[in-house]
């Protein structure tokens, strides 16, 4: 196995003059060599691949790359949504406009809507970009035998990924098979094979060997998606009882070079009267990806920071002004009954009016915010085998991002077959087993439950069928609980797992199955609580405590569940306070491409996070990857907004916003 | 090239390798110890801690020359004879990794601590736990497993239990299925 090496655009607009791979072709162990770009091709943002090498060693592979000598004229470039909407100035792309109209959405009657609001509140509010940070980083090894490629990828999606690949590389998808067996975290930015993973194998096809190619991490975070940035100029109206009655949205945001950035707006509250308008605008900048739930913690810190400043115009607690405005209950929509059961748990009756009256530097308060998500599943397949010595192994195409599918798996078929999780072998992570789709939306658990439920359940009628006969029963008599198949109603008349698959013979049980509609659902609804501490002499926000509820159906496993609404939490956290990605607006380039200027919550910043998930089986599985993430950060900012009477009405709550938001607010407020 | 002997995971081992190389290159490459990761390269993340003399460092800050005649523990060398180690078992139990990614570093990281402090506090553990970063779990988790393993670890610690026989034992299963108990 050799090692690739890409080279990147060090400016974020240029124009590609030429490219010389001659020196790096006569570099000491040198393989292979690729033009990625060509000459008159324009990069578009700092970290664009324009070229690749592949060496014996990783050293050497880096030593080559620096000998590609790739010539540019420099153009102007577009660093900040500000810039980008000017009518005159740099442009993104020689060829492509700035800005293009993104959603456009009008419901009801705007100007009667004003009408009949007792106040209105218009402000302007945004979040920033954040980049995925998967701890791996992206990346693959390639191998070809012939014109078949095996290719070991980080990814979230292994059919989805071998799609990529066929295309890219103008082979038979049968060509190519995608093998994922562990990786290190996705967070919706690892779908496709990328540039890294088409240049991986491009390389080891020229280089006639497997080449590993990884990237850094500042290739990482320049070029792997992150989360587009929003921004909305809004007029909202509320009665004096305390009902919204108008919502008129401007909004855009950019997802950076070509690539779009739109979110929902307003977020989740019943606005009758309602208007939006979104504009995309372009950057030279990396594109966005998916990113756990994507555009949904934007569109709600856009709505809820709005939401408490709409509450204390008409004076309610931000709870009750919530729960008049929410969507009725439903399966689907418990916002209702969270808001009202989280605020006892939480005691949110201890909370103070805006601004904590308490003396002294630290002022402490509370927020809340509400959130939704689909989470539906979807056509999954899968296969199992019984073999006659009583093994069991499951396989789909489906993958594991550290979310627990493989766990999942095992727990499914072992409970339908009635043995210990340990009895039954789940194989995952492989184009050569039965299809399953990439892992995003929070649609794995529900899309993969189901279909290895209905899988198991073939395989089981087929077992019965062999043991019914020795039993003197019929199948539809025999049941399958502790590691017993046995007769219903009578479990002593039965045999062991083991000696029933003897009975199986020489040719083991081998069926397919796969998803179907009934065992899993769509929709989520979760609330959120936080209390946080401001130190505002130094601006520093410490949490103290989130209160997350949270519905996700039918729980498969308790304890992967909660962890994903831990790491949602967390990952929240992280938006609201920490991570930020800062370009320079003199030369486009990002200034903190690490782990440590990019700031990320460790162990010390966490603060006591209680999860409430509510089981509803009736529901069916339901995903929970993303719902968990989206309103932290609106909790947490409505919380510093509580306790410092000051409104952030921009993400993230660095020291200096917070600070300067408490001096505008001491020299009189933006109301 | 240079060429030392260390002692890693109990065993003395001769190592050959180019002299820029840092001890996270030298032990996922050249003594084929993949499960210490790399995650920035740069001493920031703690992906790639191992123990060098017992004392946790950040083998991608580490170069390999300087390890002669050292000890180097990597997560592999954690558990013994076929079971795992007390912070391993704690770990998987309570769902403190997911990808697992971050989790040979905090390991390795954690049991130096439990080395040192038998009875670790909350801050003790925050403490010795923070240069690593963790992007999946929401850190509460390593917390608990740490402090679950508490009692059990230590240098010579007492026979470690042996939970994991029956997975169901621990993750009560229950999905479709009649009397569905999640709760734990
Ligand atoms: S890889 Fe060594 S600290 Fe990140
Ligand atoms: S479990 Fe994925 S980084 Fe920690």
């Amino acid at each position: 196995m050799i090692y690739g090496k890409i080279v990147r655009s060090p400016y974020p607009h240029a124009k590609v003059v030429s490219i010389d791979l001659s020196a790096a072709e006569k570099a000491p162990g040198v393989k292979a060599t690729l033009a990625y770009m060509k000459a008159g091709d324009e990069v578009h943002y700092q970290g664009d691949p324009v070229a690749a090498v592949a060496a014996d060693t990783e050293e050497r592979a880096r030593d080559a790359a620096r000998l590609i000598r790739v010539r540019y004229e420099a153009l102007p470039q577009v660093s900040s949504e500000a810039q980008g909407m000017q009518l005159i100035g740099p442009r993104w792309s020689t060829t492509q406009p700035n800005t293009r109209a993104g959603q456009r959405a009008e419901t009801g009657d705007l100007d009667a809507g004003f009408k009949q609001a007792a106040h209105i509140v218009e402000q302007t509010y945004s979040t920033h970009i954040i980049t995925h940070v998967c701890l791996e980083t992206h990346g693959a090894v390639c191998e070809w035998d012939g014109d078949k490629l095996t290719a070991w990828v980080s990814t979230q999606g292994v059919h989805q990924c071998a799609q990529g690949y066929a295309q890219a590389l103008g082979i038979p998808q049968t060509n190519v098979r995608v093998i994922t067996q562990y990786m290190g975290g996705g967070f919706g930015s690892k779908f496709a094979p990328d540039s890294q993973g088409i240049i991986c194998a491009k390389l080891a096809k020229a280089a006639g060997v497997p080449v590993k190619l990884m990237l850094d991490r500042k290739e990482e975070h320049l070029d792997t998606g992150n989360r587009p940035s929003a921004f909305a100029k809004i007029k909202a109206g509320v009665s004096s009882d305390g009902k919204l009655t108008a919502f008129d949205g401007t909004s855009w945001g950019t997802g950076g070079a070509g690539a779009s950035s739109g979110f929902p707006l307003p977020y989740l509250y019943q606005f009758p009267n309602r208007k939006r308008v979104h504009t995309d605008v372009y950057i030279n900048a990396g594109q966005q990806r998916a990113m756990r739930a994507p555009g949904h913690p934007q569109g709600c810190f856009l709505t809820e920071i709005l939401m408490d400043e709409l509450a204390d115009r008409v004076k309610m607690d931000p709870v009750e002004f919530r729960i008049k405005n929410a969507p009725p209950l439903a399966p689907n929509a418990q916002w209702v009954k969270y808001f009202a059961e989280g605020a006892k748990r939480f005691g949110w009756d201890k909370r103070h009016a805006t601004g904590d009256p308490t003396p002294g530097p630290i002022k402490t308060g509370m927020g809340v915010s509400a959130h939704l998500w689909g989470g539906a599943g979807r056509g999954s397949t899968a296969h199992v085998d019984i073999m006659s010595d009583g093994s069991v192994v499951v396989k789909c195409g489906t993958q594991d991002l550290g979310t627990g599918t493989r766990t999942l798996v095992a727990i499914v078929a072992a409970e339908t077959f009635g043995l210990p999780v340990s009895g039954v072998k789940p194989e995952i992570g492989d184009t050569l087993y039965p299809f399953s789709g990439g892992s995003g939306g929070s649609t794995t658990a529900a899309s993969v439950t189901p279909a290895i439920r209905v899988t198991s359940l073939n395989a089981l009628d087929a077992l019965f069928a062999k043991v019914a006969p020795t039993l003197g029963v019929t199948p539809d008599q025999l049941a399958a609980e502790g590691g017993r198949i046995f007769v219903k109603g009578n479990s002593s008349k039965g045999l062991s797992w083991k000696d029933a698959c003897k009975l199986i013979g020489t040719e083991p049980i081998s069926v397919d199955g796969k998803w179907e509609d009934g065992l899993s659902s769509s929709g989520t609804s979760g609330v959120q609580f936080a209390e946080v501490e401001v130190d505002i002499e130094t601006g520093i926000v410490r949490i103290k405590r989130i209160l997350a509820m949270q519905d996700c159906g039918l729980i498969v496993d308790k304890l992967t569940a909660e962890s994903q609404a831990y790491g949602g939490v967390v990952a929240a956290i992280n938006f609201a306070l920490f991570e930020d990605r800062i370009l320079d607006r003199v030369t486009g380039q990002m200034v903190n491409p690490n782990m440590e200027w990019y700031l990320l919550a460790g162990m010390s910043d966490i603060p006591k996070i209680d999860i409430v998930l509510n089981n509803m089986p009736e529901r069916g599985v339901i995903g929970i990857g993303e719902p968990p993430t989206v309103s932290t950060a609106s909790a947490i900012a409505n919380a510093v907004r509580n306790a410092t009477g000051a409104t952030i009405r921009s993400l993230p709550l660095h020291p200096h916003k917070v600070l300067a938001a408490i001096e505008q607010e001491r020299a009189g407020g933006t109301n | 090239m240079v060429q030392i002997t260390l002692t890693v995971n109990a065993e003395p081992v001769d190592a050959a390798f180019a002299p820029y190389k840092t001890l996270l290159e030298v032990l996922r490459e050249d003594l084929n110890l993949c499960g210490t990761k790399h995650g920035c390269e740069l001493g920031e993340c703690g992906a790639c801690a191992v123990l060098l003399d017992g004392q946790p460092v950040l083998s991608c800050l580490v170069l390999g020359v300087d390890c002669g005649g050292r000890t180097v523990t990597t997560v592999e060398g954690l558990a013994s004879d076929g079971r795992l180690h007390p912070l391993q078992e704690t770990f998987a139990d309570l769902g403190a990794a997911q990808c697992g990614y971050c989790t040979p570093g905090f390991l390795v990281t954690a049991k130096a601590l439990l080395d040192e402090h038998p009875r670790p506090t909350r801050d003790q553990i925050r403490d010795a736990l923070s240069g690593n970063l963790c992007r999946c779990t929401g850190y509460q988790q390593i917390y608990e497993a740490v402090e679950a393993a508490i009692g059990q670890a230590g240098p010579k610690g007492p026979a470690l239990r042996d939970t994991r026989t029956d997975a169901s034992s621990v993750r009560r299963p229950g999905p479709f299925g009649p009397g569905t108990d999640q709760s734990r």
